[in-house]
């Protein structure tokens, strides 16, 4: 187990004073939140955040985290010393929502049941949520999925522990990114007899070499040749459901779209396909490429900057 | 438990062809029904019917809700402040989905 300066992750003192430290929690919470960042490490740095801020604003784990004195360094191994916590009292708030602290934060904290468990009680189980990363030809078929679901559970003694889980789920035809899906009583199993809760699955796409997805639109850049653009030309062309023949109109300009209408994400209405023309130019690196283009400038009456003219000198 | 061969779990599409009660809701987000009235005053969700007993929220809502939720815990936002932050990332997305449609001379990440 590493050391953790919980300190170094805001970057204070360990004089710090407790709104300081509130200050810079809340200013790079912001920063780093993960539904509002588009920083990659967004989730890791916003785990790590909360993780220090959870013991930083609470006095007694503070005074107790500071006890163990300043010459331990960040990633350094560590263990934490017998009787480390004799004195301190980690009662009131639980961390609750099953936070995934890290090894060392539940070496020094452990865990605290979010509800302790009476004995003739009964009550729903709670609902869960998790994500599930899909390809985007699983949208136009329709899929099964095996997923690993790490959940916190309470164990016989009340306390919270993480337990792996596998379930098998069936992915429908036409799911979108961003849309979820409810599986009934998949949730945490319920107290005494009430009955499981839900589970919700947020569907999102994995990344795709060629195609990009706005909803239930897809869209794929296809590049051409000026002489293919400009004289039209037939095309085999990919769609996430197999490949399909593409006439590209004479006259294509680059970025104006051709639509495959209906070859989108199935549903009612299914979605388009958007082929995207890009125009490559050939690089004239022969004598002989050379003079195809200096034949090109003399067929052409071609101003490319006819439009800045009388505009400035 | 024996171990047999079981159908994987299927389930609705909550944005498409569910509207939940106030109750499923904050069930669904784990959040008090204070809460989530509070965002409906503030424009956040918007659910069909009259008395809170009656609400019915659009599949999308969950989404909101959760998001709602996750800026009042982790930032300390307000109501208020929920909703302007909402509608700024509602504008992003938007903003981000031309860009996807303008093509890959476009990068958006």
């Amino acid at each position: 187990m590493k050391f953790k300066d919980y300190y170094e992750t805001f970057g204070l003192p360990r004089s710090a004073t407790q709104e300081e430290i509130k200050r810079a929690y809340r200013k790079l919470a912001r920063k780093y939140h993960p539904d509002v960042s588009k920083d990659p490490d967004a989730e890791v740095r916003f785990k790590e955040l909360g993780e220090a801020y959870a013991v930083l604003k609470d006095p007694e784990k503070r005074a107790a985290y500071d006890q163990m004195g300043s010459q331990w360094q960040a990633g350094q191994d560590f263990q934490p010393p017998p009787g480390w916590d004799a004195g301190f009292e980690f009662g009131g708030s639980g961390f609750g929502d099953g936070a995934d602290h890290s090894d060392f934060f539940e070496a020094l904290f452990g865990r605290q049941a979010r509800a302790a468990q009476r004995p003739g009680r009964h009550a729903r189980g709670e609902d869960r949520h998790a994500k599930v990363l899909i390809d985007l030809e699983d949208a136009y078929r329709g899929a099964q999925r095996s997923l690993s679901l790490r959940m916190p559970e309470l164990d016989a003694l009340g306390r919270v522990v993480m337990k792996e889980r596998r379930l098998d789920v069936g992915i429908p035809k036409g799911i979108r990114a961003g849309q979820h899906l409810r599986l009934a009583g998949q949730g945490a199993p319920g107290l005494g007899e009430g009955p499981a809760g839900d589970l919700y699955l947020e569907i999102a796409f994995n990344p795709h070499p060629q195609f990009r997805v706005d909803g239930r639109d897809v869209f794929l850049d296809l590049p051409l040749a000026p002489w293919e653009a400009a004289l039209g030309c037939s095309l085999t062309v990919p769609t996430p459901e197999g490949s399909v023949q593409l006439t590209v109109p004479a006259g294509s300009a680059a970025g104006r779209q051709l639509r495959l209408k209906g070859k989108g994400i199935p549903g009612d209405p299914p979605g388009d396909l958007y082929v995207v023309p890009a125009i490559v130019l050939p690089p004239a690196a022969s004598a002989g490429e050379q003079e195809a283009y200096r034949a090109l400038a003399k067929a052409f009456e071609f101003d490319a900057r006819a439009h800045m003219k009388g505009v400035s000198p | 438990m024996s171990k047999k061969h079981t159908e994987p779990a299927c389930g609705p599409v909550v944005e498409e062809e569910i509207h939940l009660t106030l109750v499923e809701l904050c069930q669904a987000c784990r959040v008090s029904e204070e809460y989530v009235m509070s965002w409906v005053s503030e424009g956040v969700l918007e659910p069909i019917g009259e008395a809170p007993t009656e609400w019915r929220f659009a599949g999308q809502s969950l989404r909101r809700a959760r998001l709602a939720l996750s800026l009042t815990r982790d930032l300390e936002l307000n109501p208020p402040g929920v909703a302007l932050a909402l509608d700024l990332l509602d504008e992003i997305a938007a903003l981000q989905a031309r860009l996807q449609r303008l093509g890959s001379a476009w990068p958006t990440k």
